[in-house]
Formats: C-alpha cells, structure tokens, sequence
C-alpha cells in the first residue's frame, strides 16, 4: 500500500479480512459494518469495489468530498422464519471511507451495483494522468 | 520434493535441500480456499433459523451470479459450491499501458465449498433457493416425520 491512499476510517479491515462473526464497528455514533473492499489504481482512474450484500441501489450513498470517497448503504433488516439457530454475521448498515487525495475529477465518478457488489470508478483529471511519451528519432 | 537417497548425501546436498524446501514454504501462494477458510471459517458465512415447517439458510454471496453456485441438498446436510471471480484480472492494463495497482485486495476469489449439517431431516426433493442482491437464502422444508405434530388428549 502507498501513502497516496490509506483508509482513513479507523476501523479499516485490512489488518482481519473477516471476523467472524462480522464486528460492527462504531462510527459518528451509529454502528455500522466495514465492507470488504478491492482497491486498484488503473493509472487513469483508481477502482473501489466493495462487498455490500444486501444492498440495493436505492440505499446506497456514495460521496467524495475534500479528495474523501464515502460509500454508505442503509441496509434494511431481514427476518428468517423461525428462531436462528446459527449466527454468523449481522445485518446492518455499511459505511467506509478512503482519502485518496487530489487530482481526481469528482464529475465524473461513477458508481454500480450488480449483486450487492459495489464498483465505484474515480478517474484522475487528465492533466495528472501518467503520459506515455514517444521517443523520436532522427 | 523427494529425492531418491543412494546410501548417504553429502551434508551441504542436505542443506541445499532443507533450503529449498524453506524457501517454497514462503513463497508459496496459499490455495484460495484455504485462504477462505482462514479469512472466515468457511465461505460463503451462513446464518440458519429453524421454525415449525422447514430449515431456512440465509447465505452473503456478493457478486455470484445464479450460474456460480451449485446448491445439493440431501435429508441431512446442504452443500454450497462455486466459484467466485476476483475483480479484475492481475496485472490487467487497462489501456493506460500500465499495471494495475493493488491497493487493497480483501475480496476473495476462487472456489469454495460448504456443507452445513440440517439440525433435523429435510425434504430434499422440496428445497427452494432465491438469490437477491448478493443474499442466498434457501428455504428446507422439514421431512414429515421431523414435524411436530399436534397429539389429541382422550379424556376416555
């Protein structure tokens, strides 16, 4: 990992990919879950994927703000018939947030859900891009 | 791996061998499933509830696609299996001419395999699965005889 991008909450999961059960972590005074996350840097953009089962597109709130992406899902409760006679996750809210610094263009990110799989696409402005320079010669 | 000994090696062959063998040991990339295991005591995590008529097991499979999963079911036990894809292919270039970079790589991929043990006998030929939005839930009804069944009291 760079110093370019570190998770800046403080209860990033990288140290325990997944505890079991999953640990709710505490946050600006709600608990919420910290998604498993794929972070690439493409070059020309850098990806986020997050692991955010249960969600749908309409509970999900992706911001950057101050070179600070957001990703947050309101995750609405689910009941199994019965009584749990095993547990080993809960269900509730996601929320996580990565400092990635300047040099991204904010209009133009774009966020997917495809099987409460979360893609966020942050590309850089062009002028920060890395540029292939072509050697002439003659 | 072995080597056919002819009566006895030179010392330095051995600690050639011992070497190598420390050397693969840390360079090894662990299998994805055990990587699975370790991460979380098995893949995909499972929550199970148990009511009157049947077995409910409620699984978070983010990013599998029906196609991904094979689901078996027998009176005693239910096997989930499939695989699982990673994000984006290592070292892909995405027309940049350059690698990706990993930054954070916490989403596991590859293939898993989980048998849950039914707390009573199910009907397997009457099991149903729904996947949404990255949840499985897969609904066992009991077997008849794992019902309860309300006895009438004679009062002659």
């Amino acid at each position: 990992m760079t110093s370019e991008m570190r998770a800046q909450n403080g209860a990033a999961s990288a140290a325990s990919p997944r505890p079991t059960p999953r640990a709710a972590v505490r946050s600006e005074g709600a608990s919420a879950y910290t998604p498993n996350v794929d972070v690439c840097d493409c070059g020309t953009e850098v990806r986020i994927v997050a692991d955010m089962p249960g969600s749908s597109a309409d509970v999900i709130d992706v911001a950057f703000d101050d070179g600070v992406l957001s990703i947050a899902a309101a995750v609405p409760a689910r009941e199994l018939p019965g009584t749990l006679v095993r547990q080993e996750y809960g269900v509730g809210d996601y929320r996580r947030s990565f400092r990635l610094g300047d040099g991204f263009d904010a209009s133009q990110i774009t966020a997917d859900l495809t099987r409460g799989v979360l893609t966020v696409r942050i590309p850089r402005l062009a002028a920060v891009r890395p540029r292939k320079v072509e050697v002439r010669t003659g | 791996m072995p080597t056919i000994r002819s009566g006895f090696a030179h010392p330095f062959e051995e600690l050639r061998e011992e070497f190598d063998r420390l050397w693969g040991s840390l360079t090894a990339t662990p299998t994805m499933r055990a990587e699975w295991a370790a991460a979380s005591g098995g893949f995909p995590l499972v929550n199970v509830a148990e009511s009157d008529a049947a077995v409910t097991i409620e699984a978070e499979v983010p990013g599998l696609d029906v196609g991904d999963i094979d689901i078996a079911a027998t009176a005693e036990e239910l096997v989930l299996k499939g695989s699982r894809h990673a994000s984006a292919p290592d070292g892909g270039d995405t027309g940049s001419g350059r690698p990706v970079t990993w930054h954070r790589r916490e989403r596991l991929a590859g293939g898993f395999e989980r048998r849950i043990a039914m707390p009573v006998a199910i009907d397997a030929s009457r099991v149903e699965a729904r996947l949404v939005n990255g949840v499985l839930t897969v609904t066992c009804p009991k077997s008849m005889q794992a019902q309860p069944r309300k006895v009438e009291i004679r009062t002659t």
